[in-house]
């Protein structure tokens, strides 16, 4: 237990508090911050350069190695704060070519994939990829999160469309397997230890976690199903936290499928959802152990 | 050492296009040489692939990162003894009136805009510039205060043409820490100080035939003496 009082900045963007379950969340932190003796703030991008009076910085806003958030946690990590998400969980967790390769290198349980070059956009490399992965397969942008830049392609015409768009803003796009489910699990991770478990339920007919009505423009979720994380199978507890020893020792979120009784990681989250009433159902104690993580 | 390069170099190293060099498995070091290091850009890539092939690489991926983000460029640059000016990251045209004052120079902070700034000598104009540069006020941006002139010069290696032996030395520091190869930086300079403001990518056609042959001699120079490739 920290002994000291820490002040920690929470940096946010208004949007973090346009849903009330989510403002109960950061409600939550503070709480369980205060709790111990500490202070919380919550920053925002007026205030950036206010970093430096802070001995440990807690981001909710979007990350993002091109977001104002990248420029507050590296900034903080050069001054020596304590940081969740740091600098190189963003970078990795942000681009996911580069985590998949880090998956690869590290033989990380994942979904088959390959990495497209824009200068490698020809019919014979396309032909590959169908022979290889089968139809349809998943398209996704390396920058892409609340699924808006994976979608699927089935015939040449539209994988060339979906690529041409991708690529307008990156030269690299990663290309895989179609493996529907059910649902994804979500394991949440804090320093190399589980720290909640739950279902994202995929809704009806739909593959993705997050799911555009027809002719409405917000997203809609699945539901969230929490678990006891002591009663989670021991491989899914193992396959999520080997694939974010290769990012690092923050907090994470873990999307993972089973597929025929195997766990495949499909992708390590930094800066993972957490929503009063939802990720916290079962494990109400996730709060004060980021705040410990954050002060000790 | 192995050259990567979008660029036509005369020299006589190996150079490898990027493209080829993505689709290999290459183990030793790399010298990335492209004009542009923007993140997601191909030459972004090229020095990603290096560091997961674990292959030492210039530039590194988080040097990349950080020097295109003007306020961490601006506090490592500090921090390793180059001469900057004190910057204010914020979408509050109050704050930067208050605490910097009039004129200063605005550079953008977000995933849209790496390129330019602009300089603004009252309310007006910083509120048009913040509206521009932050995209309708939906972004921050870093704000430094003005004191001199601003200009910008191309520096390949930390070399540079200029008799200013101020900037010539924050060309050659800049490089040694950040090792971009290739690079724009937008200087200002008082009557008595040279100060570094921002990095940006040079664009090809910015790059005259003199240049070229310069980035060509360095490289081979390089590949000749070895690069110190540091971590
Ligand atoms: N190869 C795949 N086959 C089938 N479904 C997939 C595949 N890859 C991803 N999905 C599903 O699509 C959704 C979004 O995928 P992913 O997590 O990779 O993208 P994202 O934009 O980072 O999304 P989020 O931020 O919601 O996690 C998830 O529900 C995931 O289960």
């Amino acid at each position: 237990m920290n002994t000291s009082v820490s002040r920690i900045a929470c940096f946010v963007e208004k949007y973090n508090f346009s849903d009330p379950r989510e403002e109960g969340a950061l409600q939550n932190f503070k709480r369980a911050a205060e709790k111990q003796g500490n202070e919380f703030h919550f920053l925002f991008r007026e205030d950036i350069s206010d970093v430096r009076k802070f001995d440990a910085v807690f981001i909710r806003a979007t990350t993002d190695p091109l977001n104002t958030a990248y420029v507050v946690s590296k900034t903080a990590w050069e001054l020596g704060l304590k940081v969740i998400d740091d600098p190189e969980s963003i970078t990795i967790c942000g681009n996911k070519i580069h985590q998949y390769a880090l998956f690869e290198k590290y033989n990380v349980p994942r979904i088959p994939t390959v990495f497209l070059n824009k200068d490698d956009l020809h019919h014979k490399k396309i032909n590959d990829i169908f022979e290889e992965f089968g139809k349809p397969v998943v398209i996704k942008a390396p920058y892409t999160s609340f699924s808006k830049y994976v979608e699927k392609a089935a015939c040449e015409t539209n994988f060339r469309d979906v690529c041409k768009r991708f690529f307008k803003k990156s030269d690299v796009l990663a290309i895989q397997k179609f493996t529907p489910t059910e649902f994804d699990w979500r394991v949440g991770v804090l320093n190399n230890d589980v720290l909640y478990v739950c279902k994202y339920m995929i809704p009806k007919g739909r593959w993705k976690h997050g799911a555009k009505l027809r002719g409405k423009p917000t997203i809609v979720w699945g539901r969230t199903v929490a678990l006891k994380k002591e009663t989670i199978p021991q491989r899914l507890r193992e396959a999520a936290l080997k694939a974010c020893s290769v990012v690092g020792k923050g907090l994470y979120g873990v999307d993972i499928k089973e597929v025929d009784g195997e766990y495949v990681v499909v992708e390590v989250n930094d800066n993972p959802s957490i929503y009063a009433g939802y990720e916290d159902r079962k494990d109400k104690d996730l709060y004060g152990k980021i705040i410990n993580y954050l002060t000790e | 050492m192995l050259v990567v390069s979008n660029i036509d170099l005369t020299t006589d190293s190996r150079v490898m296009n990027p493209a080829t060099f993505l689709d290999s498995t290459v183990k030793e070091p790399i010298l990335n040489v492209n004009n542009e290091y923007r993140y997601l850009k191909t030459g972004y890539y090229v020095s990603l692939h290096a560091e997961v092939l674990g292959n030492r690489v210039i530039p590194s991926c988080e040097n990349i990162i950080d020097s295109s983000r003007i306020p961490i460029l601006l506090l490592r640059a500090e921090r390793a003894g180059i001469p900057t000016l004190p910057s204010l990251v914020t979408d509050s045209v109050k704050k930067i009136v208050s605490e910097l004052g009039f004129p200063v120079v605005i550079f953008a902070v977000n995933p849209f805009i790496y390129d330019g700034y602009k300089t603004a000598n009252n309310k007006s104009a910083l509120y048009r510039a913040m509206k521009s540069l932050g995209m309708n006020y939906k972004f921050a941006v870093c704000a430094q205060p003005l004191q001199g002139e601003i200009f910008s010069i191309k520096t390949f290696f930390g070399k540079c043409q200029t008799n200013d032996l101020q900037t010539q030395n924050i060309c050659k520091k800049v490089y040694e820490h950040f090792k971009i190869p290739m690079c724009k930086l937008h200087i200002q300079r008082t009557r008595e100080k040279a100060y570094l403001c921002g990095l940006q990518p040079v664009g090809k056609d910015e790059l005259s035939g003199q240049d070229l042959q310069m980035i060509s001699k360095e490289v081979s120079l390089l590949s000749e003496q070895g690069e110190h490739f540091g971590v």
